[in-house]
């Protein structure tokens, strides 16, 4: 009776296993595209088909009005969010300029950090590593005021600066968490090696170290750029003016005026949600790893 | 430029600690010295832009502060927290974030398990519904209330049509419009952004659970829910202790979705404390109550952060 069994049949031999598998299975599907659906249905349609009674669950006459108003408002969008149909296009640019390169910063900063964990073993590492971790926990609303406060004395404000440098203080634990994890799985006989062609510390991690250990830097790069397109609330505190507003805040725009046309919200909802999405979708693996790995990556 | 040299240099010289066997010369200054080289860039933007202004922020704490009238700074000791707790505003706030934080923990609990364990099964389409399982967390939270707000919407709204053909009710409701309603809905939409990463806990320690333990249990002819019960359970009692944890801090802390979609109302309904506190710093220009208020849900958060921080240690997931 010991022939093993493969360990996952947790409802196995019950004639009901598939059909309660199945149905759970197809809840779970809808419970997770219906909402989203709803937004891309809304953003193909005409504000007139959208306010119909009762809804079109399919756009009707499908229409690409909305997101071409991005780019070339008509009167009446140009009105709606406070300019935020204007704004969409810029701030997308934002968005994009400042999780870059928070994304880069961090991995900068964190290679170095990570390298240390995963390589020496020096007194007080544990508790490094667990002031790291708490900062992560720090919710960002305390550090909110006086970074605002830091920020305007340095004159960063409304600056990309003051959010990548923000970003930063988020993304920076959770990089160096998953960058400790892949750099201890390097073997050590490569460094050995570069050391005996006396190779020097950076140009070994340059050319040896960092293209071995590129999964863990494009998950933690992935991590940090979702952090940083995602974030709302400082991007509402450090930011004033389109020169550096991101595409939270202009969404947000769109929800928070009393004339907005539900499509357009729907649209930028849309347009927003895309380039975190896609790299979802492409790195969908590295990213199931990198949340699994150390359950640290909140 | 002295750093980088020094960092080579001891890098060069170094050998990698914990290597292989053999004896070696003690070099324990070396070592700490180089690793802690290595550290400063990080500690350095840590300690200037999180452990500063959290000091800073306990310390504007003790102070009246408007930054519209900053003449009129004045060390008040204590006076913003005595306000803050006899503060009817405040008390409503945080009895909302409560039950907030409540029904999230529930509604997450039970989707996320339920989801694990069916992602747990081989099953066709298995691959789809982990792919799907990311979509609500790339979602940023703003969007997420976008969404929600149009799913909701009293005249457009999805929901309200559904219903209505099917009979289900007689007129179309305006959800958020009700106490009730737009807390549940609050609740519905931190639930759906924050599922996967409970999802993903759930599913590694799921994953961890040998498969012998199951045959031993089938031999015992345990039924279904003997099995859950005696195996399943008692090793997924740490992954759940850990999204407890990481959910409360999230949940107790959670803005944007809600911001975007209630903006706290219809009244105070969803007025929870980070949004309150975002409008008391927004609108006010109070910094002193304002940072009264962040360090409400600092301690808070820290506390939940302790807990979490010393399960991973017996977890032994924290290792050096």
């Amino acid at each position: 009776m010991t022939t093993a069994v493969p360990s996952r049949p947790l409802l196995a031999r019950l004639p009901w296993r598939k059909i309660v598998l199945y149905t759970l299975a197809l809840f779970f599907v809808l419970y997770l595209v219906l909402p989203f659906y709803w937004i891309v249905n809304l953003s193909f349609m005409h504000e007139v088909d959208a306010a119909s009674v009762p809804p079109h669950f399919l756009p009707y006459h499908p229409t690409l009005e909305n997101f071409l108003g991005f780019v070339n408002p008509t009167a009446d969008q140009a009105l709606v969010g406070s300019r935020a149909v204007q704004d969409t296009p810029y701030a997308l640019m934002n968005s994009l300029i400042v999780a870059f390169s928070t994304a880069v910063f961090n991995l900068v900063l964190g290679t170095f950090a990570a390298y240390s964990f995963s390589r020496i073993k020096f007194k007080g590492s544990q508790v490094l590593l667990i002031v790291y971790l708490m900062t992560r926990m720090v919710p960002g609303i305390a550090i909110i005021i006086p970074f605002y406060l830091v920020m305007r004395t340095l004159h960063l404000l409304d600056t990309y600066g003051a959010l990548i440098l923000s970003y930063t203080t988020f993304a920076l634990p959770i990089t160096i968490w998953i960058l400790k994890d892949y750099f201890r799985s390097v073997p050590r006989e490569l460094e050995d090696a570069a050391r005996v062609d006396r190779c020097g510390w950076f140009r070994m991690m340059w050319s040896v170290f960092l293209p071995i250990s590129a999964p863990g830097l494009v998950a933690a790069a992935i991590f940090s750029f979702m952090t940083a397109w995602n974030e709302f609330m400082f991007a509402l505190f450090m930011t004033s003016t389109i020169s550096s507003q991101t595409i939270p805040v202009i969404a947000a725009n769109f929800a928070t005026d009393l004339n907005t046309q539900i499509t357009l919200m729907a649209a930028s909802g849309v347009v927003a949600v895309a380039p975190p999405l896609i790299l979802v979708l492409f790195f969908q693996r590295l990213i199931l790893q990198g949340m699994a790995a150390g359950s640290v990556k909140g | 430029m002295s750093t980088t040299t020094v960092v080579k240099t001891a890098a060069r010289s170094g050998t990698p600690a914990g290597g292989g066997a053999g004896p070696r010369k003690p070099r324990g200054l070396t070592d700490n010295l180089r690793a802690y080289l290595l550290n400063t860039p990080a500690m350095v933007v840590i300690g200037v832009l999180v452990a500063y202004p959290i000091g800073y922020s306990f310390w504007l704490s003790l102070h009246k502060y408007n930054l519209k009238l900053p003449a009129l700074q004045k060390f008040v000791w204590f006076r913003n927290y005595v306000n803050l707790v006899t503060d009817p505003e405040f008390l409503t706030s945080l009895r909302v974030t409560i039950a907030f934080v409540v029904v999230v923990l529930g509604l997450t609990v039970l989707l996320g398990t339920t989801l694990a364990l069916v992602l747990n099964e081989t099953f066709l389409g298995r691959g789809v519904l982990r792919s799907l399982v990311l979509l609500p967390w790339a979602m940023p939270g703003v969007v997420n209330g976008l969404m929600w707000r149009t799913i909701f919407d009293a005249k457009t709204g999805p929901l309200n049509g559904l219903l209505y053909q099917l009979g289900v009710i007689d007129s179309y409701q305006a959800w958020l419009t009700s106490p009730t309603g737009a807390f549940l809905i609050t609740a519905l939409a931190q639930v759906w952004n924050t599922l996967p990463f409970t999802v993903i806990i759930l599913l590694a320690g799921l994953s961890t659970i040998p498969g012998e333990l199951y045959d031993a249990a089938k031999v015992d002819r345990a039924g279904v829910f003997q099995r859950f019960g005696q195996v399943t359970l008692p090793w997924l009692l740490h992954p759940l202790l850990i999204v407890l944890i990481l959910e409360t801090m999230n949940a107790f802390r959670a803005f944007d979705t809600i911001y975007v979609l209630t903006g706290g109302g219809p009244g105070d309904a969803t007025n929870v404390i980070a949004v309150l506190n975002v409008k008391t710093v927004l609108t006010y220009t109070d910094f002193g109550l304002g940072s009264a208020y962040s360090w409400v849900i600092t301690l808070v958060t820290l506390l939940v952060s302790i807990g979490y921080v010393s399960s991973l240690y017996k977890k032994g997931s924290i290792e050096v």
